[in-house]
């Protein structure tokens, strides 16, 4: 069986494909990568289909040692890599032969980087995804996030799909002052305090270092809804989290299904995406669009990756 | 009964009920979920019931959004204004075995003394009748289940515990629930259920779904031993 050993593990690294569809209703959260677009395109490289699972690698550090000779790429946020003392580029396909070691040092940029190995990785699947939900201990090699010295099944190089193995240049990472984050209002909007939106619409908030998989907690003008809680109900991807610190939680990929604060709206997809991949300290702002104003948003940028993985 | 359709975020659309929980409610949610369902099949991603709410997750790469909340407003009024009682299929009750005893159950001594009953009270009032179940979620297989005996209300613990056993039987407010799979929980733990509830071997992966009766019942050390529970 041809695997890879990771011999540091590094901070968060898990094993994520696109992650799970209808499982909400059970509990089960839907995961997948943070990054989907980064996942895209280091599948798009090696001519992986897109149910193809990668190890997402959250602040780099990692080092991995294939058993057999095998291609890989990295994708996401910028690192520095290294096969043996040799530097290698990013988004670009690499061969590292049995026994050779790839280093990912820490990003530049962004947080999350994501590691393709050709063939994929032959994890069980629980329903029809690999995607790794460590809150739950669900999905990926052993449900929880990567250990040092895990060694991980490699897939058995189905033939990949001819492409010509070019990066397709598909970037989640904004270098901006003030990341803007587009939110469909909804939920409990109507019922706040025009004031609390107001804020919510004006203020700059700040990416702060409670974030993870689960949801990405942002620090600015406490937002004081006085409600402890609500009746439960389904939470969505990009749901505004109110708490009653005030302290809004913008829920991601491994959130609780069901949730029961205020929520104003939520933020769309594609601004999720640069949202995972924003760090502690980037400022935020919130605009609000509507429903149409999103999925022409979200057509748009369907057209633009398809075009771009041609 | 009134009702709001809106959207939640880009990815689902969501119709809330402005009309307190109860199990008629549930089954009118449960009624509307299968007929969605049913009429959007595949291009619906996922649907979720919660207690007043039914949230339907799809992508406009499948579904157009204006067609989700037309079929919604139209099928929810019909559906309501209905005199159908919604009892689409009586669900048998599902019985749970529960070890009510402080070696398992870390909040019942403190508990019974805030609430000036006996152990024996409390266990016998959150054993007397049986539960409906009206929403599944936070953790995967996890079952909000009401209403418990309003004697039994309490509020959550101010802080939640890190580490709560697969099993344990917990009230908070006026629900009551067993933790399918070890999480973290800030509610109040009264006994232990050896029956495993969460099983992703098993069909369907979780043994209560909405609109079940649950119904617990007292048993001893033995009993709880010979299901499997372990002190």
């Amino acid at each position: 069986m041809r695997t890879l050993t990771l011999d540091k593990a590094g901070l968060a690294s898990t094993i994520q494909d696109g992650g799970r569809l209808g499982t909400l209703h059970a509990g089960i959260a839907a995961a997948g990568a943070m990054d989907p677009l980064a996942l895209k395109a280091g599948q798009h490289c090696l001519g992986h289909h897109a149910g193809e699972a990668a190890i997402e690698i959250a602040y780099g550090n990692v080092r991995a040692t294939p058993s057999h000779d095998c291609a890989l790429v990295v994708t996401g946020a910028p690192a520095m890599l290294l096969i043996d003392n040799e530097s290698v580029p990013m988004r670009s396909i690499q061969t590292l032969s049995a026994g050779q070691t790839l280093t990912i040092g820490p990003p530049s940029e962004g947080i999350y980087s994501y590691l393709h190995v050709s063939g994929g990785f032959n994890t069980h699947p629980i329903f029809n995804s690999r995607s790794t939900s460590p809150r739950e201990g669900i999905g990926g090699l052993h449900g929880g996030y990567l250990r040092d010295q895990d060694t991980v099944p490699l897939g058995d190089c189905a033939p990949p799909i001819d492409t010509d193995g070019a990066d397709p240049g598909l970037c989640s990472i904004e270098q901006r002052d003030v990341l803007t984050l587009r939110y469909v209002p909804g939920y409990q909007y109507d019922e706040l305090a025009p004031a609390l939106i107001q804020r919510l619409n004006g203020d700059h908030f700040e990416v702060t270092s409670k974030a993870n998989r689960m949801g990405i907690t942002l620090n600015g003008p406490a937002l004081k809804t006085g409600v402890e809680s609500l009746l439960s109900e389904a939470t969505c991807q990009g749901a505004i989290q109110i708490p009653l610190d005030g302290n809004p939680i913008v829920l991601m990929k491994d959130r609780q299904t069901m949730g029961g604060y205020p929520i104003p709206g939520a933020v769309i997809e594609s601004d999720c995406v640069r949202l995972a991949q924003a760090r502690p300290g980037q400022k935020i702002r919130f605009a609000a669009c509507t429903p149409q104003e999103a999925d022409n948003i979200k057509w748009l940028e369907h057209h633009y990756v398809e075009t771009r993985l041609r | 009964m009134a009702f709001t359709i809106g959207p939640a975020g880009d990815t689902a659309m969501r119709l809330s009920f402005q009309e307190p929980p109860s199990p008629r409610l549930t089954r009118l949610l449960l009624q509307l979920q299968r007929t969605a369902q049913d009429y959007f099949f595949n291009a619906l991603s996922d649907s979720v019931v919660g207690y007043a709410t039914l949230t339907l997750f799809f992508t406009p790469l499948s579904l157009q959004r204006d067609q989700v909340a037309a079929w919604l407003e139209k099928t929810a009024r019909s559906l309501s204004d209905s005199q159908e009682t919604h009892a689409a299929h009586s669900k048998e009750t599902v019985v749970l075995p529960v070890f009510y005893d402080p070696a398992v159950a870390p909040d019942l001594v403190t508990l019974a003394d805030d609430l000036g009953m006996t152990i024996d009270t409390l266990t016998t009032l959150h054993s007397a009748t049986p539960y409906f179940a009206y929403a599944t979620g936070f953790a995967p297989g996890f079952c909000y289940l009401g209403t418990l005996d309003p004697r039994l209300k309490t509020p959550r613990l101010s802080t939640p515990r890190q580490r709560v056993p697969a099993g344990a039987v917990a009230i908070a407010d006026q629900q009551t629930a067993v933790y399918p799979c070890e999480s973290p929980g800030g509610w109040r733990i009264i006994g232990a259920c050896p029956v495993t509830l969460f099983d992703l071997a098993a069909t369907p992966v979780s043994r209560l779904a909405v609109g079940d009766s649950v119904r617990f019942e007292a048993i001893d050390e033995q009993t709880y031993r010979s299901l499997g529970g372990q002190l």
